[in-house]
């Protein structure tokens, strides 16, 4: 098996990086937090790496529209290495900010081959705050999404965001749900849709799309946040979850392994080894 | 000058899209002033003042400011439908922050530097239509919810009023000086000249130090030395200069100073020398020879603890009062940014790893005469907002945070933040936590630009606050140039390119190289390198200003290029401003001319000590009693109204706005329970994601108490922290406290004043119980501040202004370490039949209880401490929560067992029973009533929940203490149920109707 280089992006305001490195390593990867302007500058070269993530923060302050002035900047210097890392079959992954800068560049939803084309938005939330919530998650195993393959129907993950409401017209909407292109949607705790209601869906999001991947299924991003669910102390039943297991005394959570979370990461690192 | 190109674009959201901002101003305009607006849309304004060309604005418009999928634009205005347009920007000089990205972004796409006259602003206009929306509405909704006058300026246009073609107009808020830079020599020729000075110059001298100035400046080596620079009479960087280290602000005046301390009961009277020396040093280091993991204290901007073999934290507190009760969302932003540069400027500098807050503030919805500057409930919306946007957007978990209300923080609110750190225990081959300057290093100024704002905010926060308070101090924080700056820092760091690090907080340069060139024994500052927000600013100007976001940096001459090149890398301004020496001077130039010329060790020469009379009057002297009071006979309804108070409801939504999962290593959470929406005893992080290894957190106020004896209300609210950071799962042989205290005026004064004396006895007495407190349970302070002054005039119904003045309040924050995160605890139920105790003695200490608040009583009996009782008892629950013996534990608190009941019931969502004949009691006041076992704060108890096959061994290890099974966990109803003591039901009310009475009072905010 090949070492597996991921590239976590760093710099102007970012910061999820520690834990998204963190969590690749967890999943066997090799982990680098990389300046963006060490790559502009062509310190670090693109093509060293299997996996790039973008990842959560507050790029540029989100001034002037989450992930935007990221996307601009990213485009204007390295737009070309994108296209090729994906071209190369390679992995992208955008969380939160890391989402909003990914259909800023266009790189999501990717119809028909073409990664430049802004047709999809986040934008403020409808109950007009930041949140920080755990949500429930619906996974759809029928996407192509390489991210998300075997992993439970419904998931917990958080979410952390003012500007996570996905919007887009009725039909770009149509055809990311016929392609399958919707790899999870914010669900109540029974894993059925959360049909808009707030706060399971915390955004007010068409269609309550939390996450969306291109048609090839290796570029994928998504507002909720695996990479804060890395152990299951993260979680916030787990001391009532631990304390039912343990009076059961027939297994141990903490033998329980993998979160949901990793094995977002887990899956990417298999991937491309 | 040729005028510049001005343009302007104008931004909206598609008018099929919701416009939540604009929602959200409607429902506030509804909520807070009844002004029913229909619908409104909010249009985002870039103004540029650059010569750009048609096609350049044009793909600025299009590809930086225009989503095409959401959003749309125009380089002329909008054309949207509105009855009346309010347009709201920043006054000249406040801090743009999206100005300034646009700007870099700008830059970025067109390939193009800005010129110095050239610049971006932001502003926004909000279009409201409402038949019945009058001028006053509209004109009510800019002041009073759009815009502080302090920081920004507003525009009403009514529809007939609105020139399509023109819109709001190209408002261009640039700072133009037109000002020579000079440096001003002072006249010193007699104490009044010196005092004249002093007022006119807002410097806050206070009388007693301006003979020692003089006398130092009228020494004849002094004189000697000067004229060899070229100086003679002192010039007004160097007063200047004296007046900031001399602030109660930097030197703690206060807590050095002479106390002559008088029981009124004896007529006793005790010389106090030093508070700060006799309880906080003393204590802190007898407490650092026993405890080996407290690793640096008392000297650097906050105190380290070890974490664990490799690791160290680093924790502080302050307070950000006299600005945030001017503009509330600045004040708070620029507090937490600030006090999260005191971990980066500790030792050789740490990462952030969490933050705090504590809010306190008047009444919500007071709507009696006094006029504050904002309204409590404005103010609080801007602090939250505040501290919001420099939490998260530094990427630092909130994780935790209190906020409470009472009448005397209308005269002045209180705005606590607390910052945490980490950093590898050693850098380089060094220890990191020690650090020094030497001569032939360079000074290094990194971050942020020097401006007009933040001049004289020390002395300002040093004084009561009065119509003549400057408001020029009012900032506003930026955690988008502090986090690259962070990420910067740490890089450098760990490349070991520099030596020394601090932080530019109050008192700017003036303190940061001051204080850094005492270790290396001298400094020479060259004042025109600084670079600067806008030209035409005094060298005193330069030295003294605190525009935020800067760090001052020791490079030594052969790392400098390195240092740079990293610095440019990600984007952060780093500029040497100057060169360590051993000279013993701190000498300060402009263009080679020098401006200041002072010995380094000027600030130890004698300035006199400030004194205080302090009279105690115990509060059975001073007429208190306790109420005559009758059992109540309807507890439900009773329970239900203490649910709803202000300071026990539900505030989930400040809560939730607060990013407390980034950085991954969340292991409790603020909220908590079935719901996650009750309030947590503590936070607990895992900040080294690789080990098991916890950083517990708890904070406590108990203001209230101060009303009886401010002795106790610190010996309590310690107890709280204390308690409430076991019950999660810390330990007293780990625990270190930060003390903040926010104390009105105590400088007697027969008209100003009159009651000094009695608060400066109440401050006497609280330090006392500060020492008593951590002796008792060991815990070394690892920092503390203190914010003096917390009073404030408001004018009235008839015109007067009335002296409000806040209760003696002191936050206090506890941490340690928690070696294995598994073992935490958080206080709900998880299992039905667990069996529910109560440890600790319930008494009747319901003095200045949130019950007696409630009938609009005081009382008497204000809840006391018993070190070495209580202490058993939590070494025992420690033991048992290591143990894995308790199901939940929760600290018992402000409400007392009823309403922390009924919480720990919502928490577990099940039936939860609760017999008030098994309560242990202590009859010290008398045997405990039925209202005095639900509602006494009694201090030292707590909730806990064991599963039945524990009782014996859990009944074992509280042998001989006070700990009882006062009732159960059940599904067999979702009801909470107290017994009284007669056996009958007292009280018996389902978790939904709690629930809602408990969430009502904010349940629809978000």
């Amino acid at each position: 098996m090949t070492t597996v280089n991921a590239l976590v992006l760093t710099g102007f305001g970012l910061n999820c990086d520690m834990e998204t490195a963190a969590a690749f390593e967890l999943a066997g990867a090799r982990a680098h937090r990389v300046h963006i302007n060490a790559l502009v500058g062509g310190k670090v070269n693109l093509d060293d790496f299997q996996i790039l993530a973008f990842g959560g923060g507050f790029s540029w302050g989100d001034d002037h529209g989450a992930g935007v002035i990221q996307a601009l900047k990213l485009k204007n210097h390295l737009g070309e290495q994108l296209l090729k890392f994906v071209d190369d079959k390679k992995l992208i992954i955008g969380i939160c900010n890391g989402f909003q800068t990914l259909v800023n560049l266009g790189l999501l939803p990717g119809f028909d081959g073409d990664y430049t084309d802004r047709s999809v938005a986040l934008t403020w939330n409808d109950c007009g705050n930041f949140r920080d919530h755990w949500v429930h998650l619906g996974i759809n195993g029928k996407s192509p999404c390489v991210f998300t393959r075997g992993l439970d129907p419904v998931i917990d993950l958080p979410v952390r965001h003012g500007e996570g409401k996905f919007v887009a017209d009725g039909a770009v909407v149509e055809r990311l749900e016929a392609n399958n292109q919707v790899v999870m949607r914010y669900a109540l705790g029974d894993g059925s849709c959360a049909g808009g209601k707030f706060p399971e869906n915390p955004n007010g999001s068409v269609g309550d799309i939390a996450g969306i991947c291109d048609p090839t299924g290796r570029v994928f991003g998504l507002m909720p946040h695996p990479e804060a669910f890395n152990h299951f102390t993260n979680h916030p039943d787990w001391c009532c979850n631990l304390e039912r297991a343990q009076r059961q005394g027939s297994f141990s959570i903490k033998q329980e392994g993998t979160t949901s979370g990793i094995q977002i990461f887990k899956n990417a690192v298999a991937c491309v080894s | 000058m040729v005028d510049k190109m001005r343009s302007c674009i104008e931004i909206a959201l598609s008018p099929q899209l919701m416009d939540a901002e604009a929602q959200g101003l409607i429902k506030k305009a509804r909520d807070y002033f009844d002004i029913g607006i229909e619908a409104g849309r909010c249009i985002h304004l870039v103004t540029m003042e650059a010569d750009l060309s048609p096609d350049d604005l044009a793909l600025v418009k299009d590809e930086i400011f225009t989503n095409p999928v959401i959003q749309v634009s125009s380089l002329s205005p909008l054309d949207v439908d509105f009855d009346w347009c309010i347009w709201v920007g920043f006054r000249p000089g406040v801090r743009d922050n999206a100005g300034s990205t646009a700007m870099e972004a700008i830059s970025d796409l067109l390939k193009r530097e800005f010129l110095p006259d050239e610049g971006i602003y932001t502003s926004k206009r909000y279009c409201l239509t409402g038949k019945n929306l009058s001028k006053n509405d509209v004109e009510k909704i800019a002041d009073e919810l759009l815009a502080n006058a302090i920081i920004q300026q507003w525009k009403v246009f009514s529809r007939s009023e609105w020139d399509a073609s023109k819109g709001v107009g190209a408002i261009i808020p640039k700072v133009l000086l037109n000002h020579e830079p000079k440096c001003d020599v002072m006249d010193i020729d007699s104490n009044e000249a010196l005092q004249a000075i002093s007022d006119a110059r807002n410097l806050a001298l206070n009388s007693r130090d301006i003979p020692v100035i003089r006398d130092y400046f009228l020494d004849p080596d002094v004189v000697a030395s000067r004229k060899k620079a070229g100086l003679s009479q002192p010039t007004d960087v160097e007063l200047e200069y004296i007046s900031q280290a001399r602030s109660d602000h930097c030197n703690h005046n206060t807590f050095q100073g002479l106390f002559r301390y008088t029981d009124g009961a004896t007529n006793e009277t005790v010389e106090e020398v030093n508070l700060f020396k006799t309880y906080i040093k003393e204590p802190t280091l007898a407490l650092k020879d026993e405890k080996n993991w407290v690793v640096s204290v008392l000297w650097d901007n906050a105190g380290v603890g070890k974490f664990d073999d490799t690791n160290n934290y680093v924790i502080t507190g302050e307070t950000h009062n006299s600005p945030s009760n001017m503009e509330a969302y600045g004040g708070a932003i620029t507090g937490i940014v600030g006090v999260y540069r005191d971990p980066m400027g500790t030792g050789l500098g740490s990462r952030l790893i969490m933050g705090s807050y504590g809010f306190c503030v008047g009444d919500m919805n007071y709507d009696g005469p006094l006029k504050a500057p904002l309204h409590p409930r404005r103010l609080l919306d801007g602090v939250i907002e505040g501290v919001k946007d420099g939490g998260n957007k530094s990427g630092v978990p909130t994780t935790f945070g209190q906020t409470l209300f009472n009448q005397g923080y209308m005269g002045k609110s209180l705005v606590f933040v607390t910052a945490l750190g980490i950093m590898p225990s050693m850098v380089d081959g060094k220890p990191s936590h020690e650090k020094t300057t030497v001569p032939g290093e360079l000074i290094v100024m990194s971050g942020g630009r020097v401006g007009k704002d933040g001049i004289h905010g020390v002395t300002a926060s040093s004084e009561v606050l009065s119509e003549n308070t400057p408001a020029g101090h009012v900032q506003i924080g930026d955690p988008y140039t502090q986090k690259k700056m962070h990420d910067f820092l740490l890089a450098a760091r760990d490349e070991g390119l520099y030596g020394f690090i601090t932080d530019n907080g109050g008192g700017g340069l003036s303190s940061s190289v001051g204080e850094s060139a005492m270790l290396s024994n001298g400094c020479e500052v060259w004042l025109d390198k600084v670079p600067l927000k806008y030209d035409g600013l005094d060298m005193w100007e330069i030295w003294i200003s605190e525009s935020q976001e800067r760090m001052t940096i020791a490079v030594k001459p052969e790392n400098i290029d390195r240092f740079m090149a990293l610095s440019k890398e990600h984007e952060v301004e780093s500029t040497v401003i100057g060169e360590y020496t051993d000279s013993g001077k701190l000498h300060i130039k402009y263009n080679d001319h020098t401006c200041a010329y002072v010995d380094m060790d000027l600030l130890d020469k004698g300035f006199p000590q400030w004194e205080f009379d302090a009279l105690w009057m115990p509060p059975a002297l001073r007429g208190l009693t306790e109420p005559v009071l009758s059992p109540p006979k309807d507890v439900n309804a009773l329970i239900l109204s203490m649910m709803a108070r202000p300071n026990i409801c539900s505030k989930e939504w400040i809560a939730r706005q607060y990013d407390h999962e980034v950085q991954g290593g969340s292991v409790i959470k603020p909220l908590v329970g079935m719901k996650h929406n009750i309030p947590s005893d503590a936070s607990v992080i895992r900040p080294v994601l690789t080990s098991m290894k916890g950083l517990a957190f708890s904070q406590a106020l108990l203001p209230w108490y101060s009303k009886i004896d401010a002795y106790h209300m610190m010996t309590a609210t310690i107890d709280e922290a204390v308690r409430r950071l076991i019950a999660v799962g810390g330990t007293l042989s780990h625990m270190g406290g930060v003390d903040n205290f926010c104390w009105p005026d105590i400088q007697f004064h027969p008209v100003k004043n009159p009651d000094g004396k009695f608060k400066a006895a109440q401050l006497v007495r609280a330090c006392r119980a500060l020492k008593d407190a951590c002796m008792a349970y060991g815990i070394p302070l690892l920092s503390g501040k203190d914010s003096m002054y917390v009073d404030g005039y408001l004018t009235g119904e008839f015109g007067e202004a009335i002296k409000v003045s806040a209760l003696e309040t002191v936050q206090f924050s506890a941490t340690g370490v928690v070696d294995d995160v598994t073992k935490c605890m958080t206080l709900a139920p998880k299992v039905s039949g667990d069996l529910v105790y109560v440890l600790g003695t319930t008494a009747n200490e319901m003095g200045a209880s949130e019950y007696y608040e409630l009938l609009d009583q005081t009382g008497l009996n204000v809840p006391q401490v018993n070190f070495d009782q209580f202490k058993v008892v939590y070494r025992a629950l420690e033991k048992a929560i290591t143990n894995g013996l308790t199901a939940s534990a929760h600290a018992v608190a402000r409400g007392g067992l009823a309403t922390h009941g009924a919480l720990v019931a919502l928490g577990g969502g099940m039936g939860f029973e609760l017999d008030l004949t098994r309560v242990p009691v202590d009859e010290k006041n008398g045997m405990p009533g039925m209202d005095a076992l639900l509602f006494s704060e009694s201090a030292g108890r707590f909730i806990v929940t064991v599963a039945p096959e524990n009782q014996s061994t859990f009944e074992k290890m509280f042998k001989g203490m006070a700990c009882a099974m006062v009732g159960r966990v059940t599904d067999e109803h979702s009801c909470f149920v107290i017994k009284g003591t007669d056996g009958k039901v007292l009280s018996d009310l389902s978790l939904d109707a709690l629930e809602a009475a408990w969430a009502a009072p904010f349940g629809d905010m978000i």
